[in-house]
This record gives structure tokens, C-alpha cells and sequence, in this order.
């Protein structure tokens, strides 16, 4: 029974994986760049959430919303002001934007905040269900099951709606994306700002169940990685299916080794996919 | 004895020679010894990540091994530090291959992911791992044995240890540049598809260069932990050091030879200044700045002061000067 | 027979980019590859660079089997191509450039750089040796990419529309320089739009047309074959193609 309440726990959290990792692999799908600062964009969700709780009183929709949507204006004012610029540069400075940008967020963060532990105090989400013998806490059971409506939910956007395949377009193919008279800069700038509110929001998820200091946004840059690694560049489904698989595997690493591993397997895993299988669970090699 | 040509090189050279006969004082000393160490890493970082251009964001690893290292060696078996310095090496050598083989085929951000994952790795794993003393760290000799234990009151002939070894590092990318070898990073960087029609093997040289650059801060890390006599998974493989090398060498020139001297000139004393002055809260706002200065040179001037500096100068002033 | 293409063909997914497509080059020759945007000849140009694995069919260099061979191998082997949009070192000089090129057959610094610099002459980019590739114009960097691989000594020349966008001086000047360099035995297949180039410079063309190669024979009987009419013209190509790369 124990073991099944920790898969569960590792699936719910897997979820908000998938969440956030959908946000990296559209923008990796879109214009092979990778975010190494999107990390940090999950970790000011979660501030964000912190600060509508203290300051608003304001409940989880009021802290999903102003998370969601303050994450999109941001990815979308550093799409503006940074990115669009190094894109058109050398790997180096590609690299070193989002690098940098981490650290000045992960730092500021810090400062603001110091480097300890946080969780949002007593919500309306709290209790546990007991489903069959197996206990799962309402907060990890709304935010997981959330996460995974909301990976979906962008995945029929992209697919279905007509913005969706303008974004596809552009990632597809620029030129043709032009001539048709899509502009690949809005739909940049549009897709860092669902990127980051994707991510935002995953943090307010997150907030809702797991405490957290400035120091998730490193992590959670990683498991993105691994996650969007595993599941193929560019693909939300794919993504959704590699999050659940990653957080699975980790709950299951800490049950069993400790929880010192919960970090280790995470990294390890992604150099093993590396080695083993560079394009993904749904790549073409 | 022919008198040597005087030339910015020369004056360089003669400089940092005499630096610590006039500034001799043990914070001007210190200083002297931390911009060399800083020196010698950027450098080494610069041969994979300024020249060929594959930007590794987790040098720290090798640093760190080949920090361990010397003092592993004297903890398990007395030796001297030194004689662990080439094991440093050898270890530094098998990360490399293990992570160039799968990440050189794929995209650069393959690799740089794959170099923060496995630097955070091995820094997590080296916290739990009771061999090398955990969270805790490894200790030196206290008191010296033997002048191979190379425990210096002062810190003077560390200074010129540590320039001996950064001049032969300039001098092999010296002329590395020159020859068959330094074309084909650039060659790399500048463009692989075409570099591979050309017959470069892209794979190879790749390798090689990060081998060379794993090596160098290998001995970086090995000189760091014999000198300061201690080491723990923070200040051998965390992310500051990594950090630090990347940004020295972008500020003053990422793929040029003398950038990251210049990147250090600039950067240690600021960061000294910092830390003098907020003191213990200094580590966070250090980071803050390296971070916004790393995005400007990023967004603004990714080739570095030194590139800055090409496109100001008055062109005959530049070519006289060139080496 | 230097060259020899059989059979091949590249699929992405269910899409077939080049099919069966055959092509013999003797040594010695200049062959033309024509056809309209999204024929495919630029893919098949890019399986005989070895720049894509082709999916069916086989090449055959010198008596080498090149199918599957890396381009760093056809470069040794002695194939040499350019770029479609030239991809010259920016940063680097002009004879830094065709130093790269020269250092295939020539390990050592001086020697690849003489012969860089012979090579510079060569091609007439002398007034530009060390100038940075990036203060060309698009005309001098073709001749740019020219000149660097030709420093790479190779027996067979792959030219990728490199004398697209020239004026009519700038054109002249280009094909004598393909001729020049013809003369001294390479062989040429050059992917071209510029029909003065094709009628001038080779002696046998191929078009192409949905992947298939349509026609092949002498410039001016393939110029008047209907089939490469329709295709350029545009009847019985109605399906709505994605660009081969």
C-alpha cells in the first residue's frame, strides 16, 4: 500500500513536471533554443503565489491566475529585450543569455527572500483523501490533477486553434510561416510568454502542495531538461508522458535509496538518455 | 643576453613578474595569487568554450577533481598532495571523453546541459560520499613534511607557481593558434557544417579540445587545493566556480588568447572590492552581478572587451601592436 | 567513371524528396542538375555531398562506396562542395578560410598557407586575403567558398548555385573561373538556376521534377524536352510540395 501511495505521489508531482517541461519544449520545437533560466521561471510562480497569499489574502485561483499571467508578461518581455536579439548570434551568446538570466533571478530571489524553506500557509485545498487504503493529500491531488488538464489543454491549443498552428507554422517552417502572412516574431514573443506562464503556473501549482526556496529553480531547470529530453524536443504529449515517467521514477528513488537521490537520479537519468538515446522516448534518431 | 623587444606581451610578462616585489603585502599577494588561479582556469575553459565554441557551464567538474585529488591522496595514503595531481588529471581526462563521445554529436545545448547536470551530480554525490569526507571536505598537511608538501607560509612562491603554469598555458594556446589544430576550432565555431565538407573531424577535434581545456583545470583545481590546504564539494564543484570561468573569459574575450587575462584583471579585483564591502552578503550579490554582467556581454558584446576594444581603437595603433 | 549514383532515393517520413535517381560522371566532365524549386536536386545533391544518408540506392566514388560516409570522408576522399547560401567562416580572414580548406591535404602551417595563398590568387581574391569573410558581398563569398575548397585538392567539385545573384560581369568572371578550374581536372556537377551557366559550362545536364530525375542528355535537347517544360512551367505540378532542404 505504501508503495502504491508513492507512486501516486510521484505521478501527481510528475504532472506538474510535464506541466512546466511543455512550456521548454515549445520553445525548443519552435527555435532550438533552450531557456536554462526556465527553471527559475517556475521557482517566481511560486513567489508570485506567496506574495498574492500574503499581501491579497487571495485564494488559489486569484494566485494560479496572477502567477499564470505575470509569468507570460515577463516571457514575454524577455523575449523583446533579450532573445530575439541572441538568436540571431553565436551559441555562445545563445547560451549565455538564459545562463545569465538564471542567476541574476535565482540571486535576486535570494536576496529578496533568503535562502529558507517557504510554503503557503493553510488553504481551502487541505485534508486527505483516502482512496482504497491508499492516502493522498488533497493539495498534491488538485495540483496534479490540474497540471495534467492544463498539458492537455495546451496541447489542444496548439493543435486545434488557430493560433496554435500559426505557432506550429513558425516553428515548421519560417519562411512559408511569412508568406502566409504569420508574423514569426509575434508568435515568438507569444510562445515565451505561454512558455513562462506555463511554468508560472506550475509554480502555483506546485506552491499549493510542496515547500520551496529560491534554490527549486536549479532543479527544476534540470528535470525540464530531462524531461523534455525524454519525451522528444518539441512535443507536449511527449512531455506529459516523460513527466509522469520522471516523477514516478523519483518518488520511487527516494522511497528506495533515500532521499538524497531524489536530485541524484534526476541528473543521472539525464546523462544515461545522453548515452543511450539522444532523441527521446518519441524521437527520431 | 639579447634584450627582448618591448612589446604588450613583454610588458606583460615583465609585470606580473615584478607584481609581487613592489606590491608585496599579504592582501596584495593574495589578491595576486587569486587573479592568477582565475587566470589559469578561464584559460583552460577558453580552448572548449571561447575558441571552439562549445559552452560549457559546469567546468567546475574537472576543477573540482583535480582539487580532491592531491588531498585525497594525502588523506588515504599520506603522499605528498602533489603526486595526486595526476590523477586528477586521468579522471578529468575519462569525464571528458565520457561526456564529448555522446553530447559532440548533438547540438551545442546538449553538451552545456550536460555539463551543469553532471558537475551538480558529482557535487551532490561527493556531499553523501564518506571517502572524501562528505559534506565536510578534505584537509591538507597542516604543518609541512617536506618541501614537497609545499605548505608556504607566504603565499610568494604560490604566486610564482601558479604563473609558471599560467605562462605555459598561454604559450600552448599561443601556438595552437598558429597551427593546423587552433584553425579547425575556430573553423568549428564558426561554422561545423561547413568545417565538416571541409574534412575537419568535427568529432575528433572537439574531444581533443575539451581534453586539453579538462587537463588545464584539472591543474587549476589541484594548485587551488594544494595552496589553500582545503576542499569541500561547494568550492571544488560548485557552480560558483563554474560561473566564474565562463564569465572571466566571455567579459574579456571568449576565443581570444589574452581575453581571459584581461577578463581576471578586471574581475577579481571588483569581486574582491564587493566582497570587502557587503561583507558576508556578499556571495549573494556577487552572484546577482555576475549574472546581469553575463547577460549584457551576452546581449550587447559576446566577443568580450576584447572584440569591444578592436572595433574602438584606432586601427594603426592596433596594427602596430598586434603580436 | 568517377561518380556513380544508382538508385537513389530520400524519403522524410512518408515524403519522398528523390527517387531513384541515377547519375554517372566520368572524370573529366561538367554535369549540370536543373529543375524547378522543391525538385529534390538539392537533396540529391546533398546525398552526394554526404551531408543526408539516402534512404534507398547506392553511391559510388572512385570505386569507394560513399553511401553512408561522413562529409569529413567524401572531403577526403576527394569530393568538394559548396553551400547553396554560403557558409564561410565570418570571423575569420580570408585566408583563414582557404587555410582550413588547404589544411586537409597540408598539416603543416606553412605550407597550408602558401597554398592558400596561391589558391587566393587562383580565384582573384587577392585584394581581399585579409580582409574578414564578413566584409564580403554575397558574390565574393561564393568565390570565397570556392576558393576553400578548391585548396582542399579535391577530384570532384560539387558547386550548390554558386553563381546565383551575379551580374553580368560578375557572372563572366565566374564562369571563367569555373572553367579554369575544370581545366585543371576537376571534375564539375553544378546545381543551377542560371541557364547561361548550364548552356555554357556543361557538357551534360539532368532535371529533375518531384524527386525523379525527368530528362538527361545534352543542355540543348534537355532545355526542349516537354517533360522539363511542363515541370518548369507548372502543369501537372499542382501537389503542394515542402521545400526540400
Amino acid at each position: 500500500m505504501l508503495l502504491l501511495q508513492v507512486i501516486v505521489g510521484g505521478l501527481l508531482l510528475g504532472a506538474i513536471y510535464a506541466l512546466f517541461s511543455s512550456g521548454l519544449t515549445l520553445i525548443w520545437g519552435m527555435m532550438n533554443f533552450i531557456n536554462f533560466a526556465h527553471g527559475e521561471f517556475v521557482m517566481l510562480g511560486m513567489y508570485v503565489s506567496l506574495l498574492v497569499v500574503m499581501w491579497l489574502g487571495g485564494g488559489p485561483a486569484a494566485f494560479g491566475f496572477a502567477a499564470a499571467f505575470s509569468l507570460f508578461v515577463l516571457g514575454v518581455f524577455v523575449y523583446l529585450s533579450l532573445i530575439r536579439y541572441v538568436l540571431r548570434g553565436p551559441m555562445l551568446s545563445q547560451i549565455l543569455s538564459t545562463f545569465g538570466l538564471a542567476l541574476l533571478l535565482r540571486y535576486t530571489a535570494f536576496w529578496i527572500f533568503s535562502a529558507n524553506f517557504v510554503s503557503l500557509p493553510q488553504t481551502s485545498l487541505s485534508g486527505t483523501l483516502n482512496v482504497g487504503g491508499v492516502l493522498m493529500p488533497v493539495p498534491q491531488l488538485v495540483a496534479g490533477v490540474i497540471a495534467i488538464l492544463l498539458t492537455i489543454g495546451l496541447h489542444l491549443m496548439l493543435t486545434r486553434t488557430k493560433v496554435g498552428s500559426q505557432l506550429l507554422a513558425v516553428s515548421e517552417d519560417r519562411g512559408a510561416a511569412m508568406l502566409m502572412g504569420i508574423r514569426p516574431d509575434r508568435m515568438q514573443a507569444l510562445a515565451w510568454g505561454l512558455s513562462a506562464g506555463a511554468a508560472g503556473i506550475a509554480g502555483a501549482l506546485m506552491a499549493i502542495a510542496y515547500p520551496w526556496s529560491p534554490s527549486v529553480g536549479e532543479t527544476f531547470g534540470l528535470t525540464a531538461f530531462v524531461v523534455v529530453a525524454l519525451g522528444g524536443f518539441g512535443s507536449v504529449p511527449g512531455a506529459l508522458l516523460a513527466g509522469l515517467i520522471i516523477g514516478l521514477i523519483q518518488a520511487l528513488s527516494a522511497f528506495w535509496f533515500g532521499p538524497i537521490y531524489k536530485d541524484i537520479i534526476v541528473y543521472a537519468l539525464f546523462v544515461a538518455l545522453l548515452w543511450l538515446r539522444p532523441q527521446g522516448l518519441m524521437g527520431k534518431a | 643576453m639579447k634584450i627582448p623587444a618591448v612589446t604588450p606581451t613583454t610588458l606583460l610578462a615583465a609585470g606580473l613578474l615584478i607584481y609581487p616585489l613592489i606590491f608585496s603585502g599579504p592582501f596584495y599577494l593574495d589578491i595576486g595569487v587569486t587573479f592568477l588561479l582565475a587566470a589559469i582556469s578561464a584559460s583552460a575553459w577558453n580552448i572548449v568554450g571561447g575558441y571552439t565554441g562549445q559552452v560549457s557551464v559546469g567546468h567546475a567538474m574537472f576543477f573540482g577533481l583535480g582539487a580532491y585529488a592531491p588531498l585525497l591522496c594525502y588523506t588515504l595514503f599520506q603522499w605528498a598532495p602533489i603526486a595526486g595531481i595526476p590523477f586528477g588529471i586521468v579522471f578529468s581526462i575519462v569525464l571528458a571523453v565520457l561526456i564529448g563521445i555522446p553530447t559532440f554529436r548533438l547540438t551545442g545545448h546538449y553538451f552545456s546541459m550536460a555539463t551543469i547536470a553532471v558537475a551538480e551530480l558529482i557535487r551532490i554525490y561527493f556531499g553523501t560520499w564518506d571517502l572524501v569526507g562528505a559534506a565536510i571536505g578534505l584537509q591538507g598537511p597542516a604543518t609541512a613534511r617536506g618541501w614537497w608538501d609545499l605548505t608556504f607560509r607566504s603565499e610568494l612562491p604560490y604566486y610564482y607557481i601558479f604563473l609558471a603554469v599560467l605562462a605555459v598555458l598561454l604559450r600552448l594556446t599561443f601556438l595552437i593558434e598558429r597551427r593546423r589544430f587552433g584553425y579547425y576550432l575556430r573553423a568549428i565555431k564558426a561554422g561545423e557544417r561547413a568545417a565538416r565538407s571541409l574534412g575537419v573531424p568535427v568529432q575528433q577535434i572537439k574531444i581533443k579540445a575539451l581534453i586539453l581545456s579538462a587537463v588545464f583545470t584539472s591543474l587549476a583545481g589541484s594548485l587551488y587545493s594544494v595552496k589553500t590546504g582545503f576542499i569541500d564539494p561547494e568550492s571544488g564543484f560548485g557552480i560558483l566556480v563554474s560561473v566564474q570561468m565562463v564569465i572571466i573569459a566571455a567579459l574579456g574575450g571568449a576565443g581570444k588568447l589574452y581575453g581571459p587575462l584581461v577578463g581576471a584583471l578586471i574581475l577579481i579585483p571588483l569581486q574582491t572590492a564587493t566582497n570587502t564591502w557587503f561583507g558576508g552578503g556578499g556571495t549573494g550579490l556577487t552572484f546577482i552581478l555576475y549574472g546581469g554582467i553575463i547577460v549584457l556581454i551576452a546581449r550587447y558584446e559576446p566577443g568580450g572587451l576584447f572584440e569591444l576594444w578592436e572595433r574602438i581603437a584606432p586601427r594603426g595603433w592596433r596594427r602596430k601592436n598586434a603580436s | 567513371m568517377l561518380l556513380e549514383a544508382h538508385k537513389v532515393s530520400k524519403a522524410f517520413g512518408s515524403f519522398f524528396a528523390v527517387r531513384e535517381a541515377d547519375l554517372s560522371v566520368d572524370e573529366g566532365e561538367i554535369v549540370g542538375l536543373i529543375g524547378p524549386n522543391g525538385a529534390g536536386k538539392s537533396t540529391f545533391f546533398n546525398c552526394l555531398a554526404g551531408d543526408t544518408v539516402p534512404t534507398e540506392g547506392k553511391i559510388v566514388f572512385a570505386g569507394h562506396d560513399m553511401t553512408d560516409a561522413s562529409p569529413e570522408a567524401h572531403a577526403r576522399a576527394g569530393i568538394g562542395r559548396t553551400f547553396q547560401v554560403p557558409a564561410t567562416f565570418e570571423d575569420m580572414t580570408v585566408l583563414e578560410n582557404v587555410m582550413v580548406g588547404a589544411y586537409l591535404r597540408h598539416p603543416h602551417h606553412n605550407d597550408a598557407r602558401d597554398l592558400a595563398r596561391q589558391t587566393i590568387e587562383l580565384t582573384g581574391l587577392r585584394t581581399q586575403t585579409d580582409l574578414p569573410a564578413r566584409s564580403l558581398g554575397t558574390p565574393g563569398r561564393k568565390r570565397l567558398e570556392i576558393a576553400r575548397v578548391l585548396a582542399t585538392a579535391p577530384r570532384l567539385m560539387l558547386l550548390d548555385e554558386s553563381l546565383a545573384g551575379l551580374t553580368p560581369t560578375e557572372l563572366k568572371e565566374a564562369i571563367g573561373l569555373v572553367r579554369k578550374i575544370h581545366e585543371k581536372g576537376v571534375t564539375i556537377v553544378i546545381v543551377e538556376h542560371v541557364m547561361e551557366v548550364i548552356m555554357t559550362l556543361a557538357r551534360r545536364v539532368l532535371a529533375f521534377n518531384q524527386g525523379h530525375v525527368i530528362a538527361s542528355g545534352k543542355p540543348e535537347e534537355v532545355v526542349r524536352d516537354e517533360a522539363v517544360i511542363d515541370a518548369y512551367l507548372g502543369r501537372g505540378r499542382h501537389t503542394h510540395r515542402r521545400r526540400s532542404t
